[in-house]
């Protein structure tokens, strides 16, 4: 069967644009995305009926908005897949060297300078700050092996021997709050490479940050 | 007889790499040819580490020597490698703090002198954040104040030049020119700046004598300076902090940077740690420290007997700094001296077309 995935990138339950200025974070502030990019990695689907797995090889997947938005299993084995399990982020082994190719090429921009591996997750955009109503750079590089989240959804509607389309959901507000809150106007630095608050982040996304759709 | 059962392996493993890609079978010939550099055994060294996924090839190498010189490489055309690793300079470049990448700001720390890099297994860069040469490369060349590259833009010039199709080709035959295969390259050219011909080498391997001078400032450092820049690479490769500062600013916009091995390992114990260098071709390398702040090596001297810094991350063997007089200072000096490679520094001149 013919297997795909989809992703659509939403903020507060609006479809994703960039460099639009029509969107609030949880914290009320306004917020316009200039960047938004994320590596999806080691999907795998389950038939938990008959327990059979498909997993994915060389599972590495930079998505993005106005990036790419889909990752195609192609032909897979048939099953009645009803789970899907991936991860936000990169792999310890894949997160430790850089002279990789295809979407973990360091050409994607996705490979610090100063210490081998990948952010895995990055958004950058402009926000209004809360006490001076000033236009606020926001930028938001997550990475680090303790950052790597895995995911595992319920999925319903596939059908062996049917070709498919998984349709996911990411949810740029779930960023900044579930478990942390986050005020980018109270925020010590509005760049986040590492530290605590890309931990905080980190937890964030590993819980509700994608959703089946 | 070993020769072609060798060349045979290869060309089986050509074969499986390229069924893959559908190409046809590339000729044995056209396999690069490995070798693994002669090491001397006064670098205290086992064998040549290198990642399975590099091995070292006469051809990779040239091509390696080729980028690490080549200024088109930067989003000015203006800044190579060597501009902050000068070969004259042991790989160093003179000055504490380089303002000659391509936006002439300041960088944060001192270029380190590249030599004996393979054994830097526990990290490279001062705090140890880069894991292996083949990934480090990308910090340089893509780091805004160095070489400020678009790796993309370098991609499409690397293949729009014949001289680099050629090389390409025989380094890594059958594969496409990609940003893996650039650095990989690099790092093999890295790894030949082997530092392993001094004086010091020399009188180790029973070939000349040192006079009593000589033997005093030896003794002096085998008691004082060998728990750390250990004999051999004249490095442990491990972090300490060796008492410059009391304490460390963390501004927001630097990431870090000053707080040494503790950005990475976020240890306390690792505040202000870094990576010990070598003392090989120090009468060649200075300014000296992270960020270049001695000038000479009779300020590192006055440093270590009467300006440690105490703080709770200063490695203990220097809590009551170590203490020389002058007949002292001249006769570790004198020893040192005896570490500079000259021989190691014609070899790697960039018009030397003996490889490596
Ligand atoms: C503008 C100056 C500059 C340029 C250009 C530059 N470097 Fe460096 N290099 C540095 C500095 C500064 C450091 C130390 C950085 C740190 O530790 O944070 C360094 C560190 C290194 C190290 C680590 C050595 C060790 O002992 O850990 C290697 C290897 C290296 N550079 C190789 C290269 C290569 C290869 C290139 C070209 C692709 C290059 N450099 C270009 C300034 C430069
Ligand atoms: C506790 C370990 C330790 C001991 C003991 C020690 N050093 Fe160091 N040394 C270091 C470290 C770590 C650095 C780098 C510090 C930095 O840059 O912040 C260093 C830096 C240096 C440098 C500058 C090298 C360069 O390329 O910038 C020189 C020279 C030096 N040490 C000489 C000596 C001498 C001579 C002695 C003995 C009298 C000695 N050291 C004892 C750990 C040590």
């Amino acid at each position: 069967m013919n297997v795909e995935i989809t992703f659509e990138n939403t903020l507060n339950g609006n479809t994703l644009e960039l460099n639009q200025e029509i969107f609030t974070l949880p914290s009320g502030e306004s917020f316009m995305v200039k960047k938004f990019k994320y590596y999806i990695s080691n999907v795998i689907l389950t038939d938990s009926e008959t327990n059979t797995q498909y997993v994915e090889t060389d599972s590495y997947h930079l998505m993005g908005q106005d990036f790419n938005s889909a990752i195609e299993l192609g032909m897979i084995p048939s099953a009645n897949y009803d789970q899907i399990t991936f991860s936000i982020g990169v792999d310890e082994v894949a997160n430790s060297r850089t002279d990789q190719t295809g979407d973990l090429d360091p050409n994607n921009d996705m490979a610090w300078n100063w210490n081998s591996g990948y952010k895995f997750v990055i958004l950058e955009g402009e926000f209004i700050h809360q006490s001076t109503q000033e236009r606020t750079g926001l930028v938001f590089h997550i990475g680090n092996n303790q950052n790597y989240a895995t995911v595992t959804l319920p999925l319903s509607g596939l059908a062996a021997g049917k070709s498919a389309s998984i349709s996911l959901e990411t949810a740029i507000d779930e960023l900044f709050s579930n478990p942390n809150s986050l005020v980018p106007s109270n925020l010590a630095s509005t760049t986040v490479m590492g530290g605590p608050v890309a931990d905080q982040i980190g937890q964030n996304y590993a819980d509700g940050f994608i959703k089946a759709n | 007889m070993k020769k072609q059962a060798f060349i045979l392996l290869l060309s089986i493993s050509w074969i499986w790499a390229c069924e893959d890609r559908g190409q046809q079978e590339p000729l044995a010939e056209n396999a690069p040819e490995l070798f693994v550099p002669s090491i001397s055994k006064t670098l205290n060294v086992g064998s040549f580490p290198q990642p399975d996924r590099n091995p070292m090839s006469k051809e990779g190498v040239l091509l390696g020597k080729k980028l690490f010189f080549d200024t088109n490489l930067s989003s000015n055309g203006k800044v190579s490698c060597a501009s902050c690793h000068q070969p004259q300079l042991a790989f160093t470049d003179a000055v504490p703090l380089a303002d000659h990448g391509v936006t002439g700001i300041e960088l944060d720390r001192h270029a380190p002198p590249l030599f004996n890099l393979a054994w830097n297994t526990t990290g490279l860069f001062w705090d140890g954040g880069a894991h292996d040469l083949e990934s480090l490369n990308f910090g340089p060349l893509t780091h805004p104040n160095e070489m400020g590259a678009d790796l993309t833009a370098v991609l499409l010039y690397l293949n729009q030049e014949e001289e680099y199709l050629n090389l390409f080709e025989k380094a890594f035959p059958a594969t496409p020119i990609q940003s893996a295969t650039m650095s990989r390259a690099i790092a093999q050219y890295t790894k030949t700046l082997i530092s392993q011909t001094s004086r010091y080498d020399l009188w180790m391997n029973g070939e000349i004598e040192f006079n009593s001078l000589e033997l005093k400032g030896y003794e002096i450092y085998q008691a004082n300076c060998s728990s750390c820049h250990e004999e051999g690479l004249f490095t442990d490769l491990s972090y300490h902090n060796n008492g410059l500062d009391e304490s460390y600013p963390d501004p927001i916009d630097k990431e870090g940077v000053f707080l040494g091995r503790f950005r990475i390992s976020h240890d306390s114990l690792d505040l202000g740690a870094y990576k010990t260098p070598s003392l090989r071709n120090i009468t060649l390398t200075a300014p000296y420290m992270h960020d270049g702040r001695f000038s000479n090596l009779d300020e590192v001297f006055n440093h270590y007997s009467s300006g440690i810094k105490q703080n709770s991350s200063l490695a203990p063997q220097l809590k009551d700094g170590i203490p020389l007089n002058k007949e002292e200072k001249e006769a570790l000096i004198t020893f040192l001296k005896t570490l500079q490679d000259d021989q190691f520094i014609q070899k790697h001149l960039q018009d030397n077309p003996d490889l490596p």
